[in-house]
């Protein structure tokens, strides 16, 4: 049995406007000590999905339907004192914004402490020895010194690692991360990402990864869930991704990327705006910006389904498999000539 | 800074007939001071502390480096919305390092920029119309109509549709807004647009759009840009040649293919094998050297070498005794560093025990020979 499986995830959203479908029939499921990364442009639902799962939408106007399974339970019939249970316990959260997301007022020692008694029956003392150790663990120079300092008095990377240690205090068996690396520099994100796969090492923790930048997603992605407008387009383990992309879409990303392992001259662009999800597009979500479009992609919605030869590998695209061949076979080959 | 003068001699020889920009030893110092009434100073932060370049006609210069290196603080002296402590800034032939206010303006249309954050750097209660036609009217340049022309215009060439002149910025999206801030630069015709972080804010597919527009006006315009970012995979793409920042200093400077090929400098080394690689295999067979810790503080940076703290090649008695000049490598490749790298690329164990003797000797050996 997986750890977490999602089937058939749905939110709306009501507005003055109208039903905003922002997550519409997502499915996936995440084993023990894997990484599922999510890709997508803002917008596509990726952080929503989480949102979801974890409980966080507000009550107000969120239609959720489908089922997230944890451990046997499903998460969207909790109710709010079950998933506070489980919430920074057995499922953490690191959020986008490292410099939003901590309280400024308390001094980051308290902020672990509390996350920890939240949870845990131990003395505050036995807490604060608990985050002193989590702080060495992600690598914060000087951490006894540092840990009731106020988080105005770190720096971007410093407070994100300040994040992922609260996130990893209580063990999770799930961690869900939000684009952790994407405020960052380069140096810095090299950094956040060894942390997460050595402690995902040391602990076992499943991660779901959600991130724009496919570099980060080939680097520690088990299997990648590709989103488009408020649905998944691909899935597949992250070899096969890479190695042979099927949608229309997933090429657009990976060509628009400018990367160092390729020279070309012009980036591929999608064109257009992704849709208003109030709105979307009749019959493929995608074809308004696809170059392959033909008669069928507008009326008809293309189904998940798996591809020939290859189960784990499923893709939601009416386009031939000879055309594919030849278009996906362009792209790895810009990858394998440099 | 008689150090930084010896520097920029090398760089003031590359330029040819056809530099736009050259800057000499810049030096940006912000006083850090105490009390209230009498404000006394008691250090200062020394954000640029003598970076030198040129910049020729119709070419691109990639500013790379971490947050906090000074790329900005260095944009904004040279288009004088600071004022620089020391060094000098032509442009164009002319010396504009002290003119006063008033005879900035003339020049102001021949220099612009392009703003990180498209949700901040437009007004948002002034129609896009009116934001694009700004700079046309401080300048004077053309009657009211002559000017919506011009503005209709600029709107097509950077994809938009002309008749969303009337329009509000909150009704354009992230890569619209940051079309607008490209359009608002290019309004006045200048010869050198600063872009500071340009992309860093989209999503991958719409920097895709912004980047090809910023390279198809370049040929359409014979543009030139100094492009700054954070994200080595894009100045790859946009540069003719790279400078790379650290500390407020320039410690490595090379056309494109040589800095991606050969970099020399360690730092250089250590920001190429951070950047992960979209290919799975090659991605994960390849082992990261990740630089430890953060910049230092530029209040009060590290001796000599300003990245001996932080270097796999740290010798000490050298590097943090004598600070490294910008050596020559091959014409337009320039390296601040005593053990360059032997090749690229390299093992983490290769890039921690440098092979080659240094290219100075250390201060040790001259006193003992």
């Amino acid at each position: 049995m997986s750890l977490l499986e999602v089937t058939d995830l749905k939110t709306h959203f009501r507005t003055d406007d109208g039903i905003v479908k922002a997550v519409d029939g997502v499915s996936f499921s995440v084993e023990k000590g894997q990484t599922l990364g999510i890709v997508g442009e803002s917008g596509s639902g990726k952080s929503v999905t989480c949102l979801t799962i974890m409980g966080l939408n507000a009550k107000v106007n969120t239609i959720s339907s489908g089922q997230a399974m944890w451990k046997g339970k499903d998460l969207l019939k909790m109710n709010s004192r079950q998933l506070r249970q489980i919430r920074g316990d057995e499922i953490a959260m690191i959020f986008q914004d490292p410099m939003t997301s901590l309280n400024p007022v308390k001094s980051i020692g308290n902020q672990l402490i509390e996350a920890i008694l939240l949870h845990r029956d131990v003395s505050k003392r036995q807490a604060r020895a608990r985050a002193l150790e989590l702080l060495k663990a992600v690598g914060i120079p000087r951490a006894e010194r540092r840990i009731d300092d106020y988080p105005h008095q770190f720096s971007g990377g410093m407070r994100q690692r300040v994040m992922i240690a609260m996130a990893l205090i209580n063990d999770p068996d799930l961690l869900i991360a939000d684009e952790p690396t994407t405020a960052l520099d380069v140096t810095t994100q090299a950094q956040i990402l060894n942390l997460m796969t050595k402690l995902q090492a040391d602990f076992g923790s499943a991660i779901i990864m959600i991130t724009h930048d496919l570099g980060v997603i080939a680097e520690i992605a088990d299997d990648v869930v590709v989103m488009y407008a408020a649905q998944v387009v691909e899935q597949a383990p992250v070899t096969n991704l890479f190695e042979r992309p099927h949608h229309p879409y997933t090429w657009g990303l990976l060509g628009s990327l400018p990367r160092l392992d390729v020279e070309v001259d012009r980036l591929v662009q999608i064109q257009g705006q992704p849709p208003s999800l109030l709105n979307p597009p009749r019959g493929c979500r995608f074809h308004p910006r696809c170059p392959y479009v033909f008669e069928k992609c507008k009326t008809e919605q293309p189904t998940l389904d798996p591809v020939s030869h290859d189960d784990a590998h499923l893709q939601r695209c009416w386009l031939d498999e000879e055309t594919k061949d030849r278009e996906a076979a362009k792209l790895t080959h810009m990858g394998t000539a440099a | 800074m008689a150090t930084t003068e010896t520097q920029a001699a090398p760089v003031a020889t590359n330029g040819s007939g056809d530099e736009l920009l050259r800057v000499d030893g810049l030096v940006k110092y912000f006083p850090v001071t105490r009390g209230i009434i009498f404000q006394k100073e008691v250090a200062s932060v020394k954000a640029v502390d003598g970076v030198s370049f040129t910049v020729r006609k119709g070419e691109t210069l990639g500013v790379v480096g971490e947050s906090g290196c000074g790329k900005s603080t260095m944009a904004r002296c040279v288009m004088r919305l600071l004022d620089p402590t020391g060094g000098k800034i032509v442009f164009d032939g002319r010396d504009i390092t002290h003119l006063s206010r008033a005879e900035m303006r003339p020049i102001r249309r021949e220099l612009m920029m392009i703003f990180q954050d498209p949700y901040a750097s437009l007004n948002p209660r002034k129609r896009v119309g009116f934001i694009i036609a700004e700079a046309l009217e401080v300048h004077k340049l053309g009657t009211d109509a002559e000017i919506k022309k011009r503005v209709q215009e600029l709107l097509e060439v950077v994809g938009l549709n002309p008749e969303h002149y009337n329009r509000f910025p909150h009704e354009f999206s992230g890569g619209q807004r940051q079309r607008i801030g490209v359009a608002r630069a290019l309004a006045v015709n200048p010869k050198l647009i600063v872009c500071d972080e340009p992309v860093s804010a989209l999503d991958v597919s719409v920097q895709a759009q912004i980047l090809n527009l910023l390279k198809d006006l370049q040929q359409e315009f014979g543009l030139t840009y100094i492009f700054i970012a954070h994200d080595l995979n894009v100045v790859r793409h946009i540069s003719d040649r790279v400078m790379v920042m650290y500390l407020g200093h320039n410690v490595e400077v090379a056309t494109r293919d040589q800095l991606y090929r050969d970099p020399k400098h360690p730092y250089t080394g250590a920001l190429l094998s951070a950047v992960p690689i979209p290919n799975p295999e090659l991605g994960r067979a390849r082992k990261a050297f990740v630089l430890e810790g953060d910049v230092p503080s530029p209040l009060n940076p590290p001796s000599a070498c300003w990245f001996h703290p932080r270097c796999p090649r740290f010798k000490e008695g050298h590097c943090d005794v004598v600070t490294p000049p910008l050596y020559d490598f091959e014409a337009g490749h320039q390296a601040a560093c005593h053990y360059p790298l032997e090749h690229w690329p390299m093992t983490e164990e290769e890039l921690r025990h440098p092979t080659a003797p240094p290219l100075s000797p250390p201060p040790s050996a001259t006193t003992a020979g």
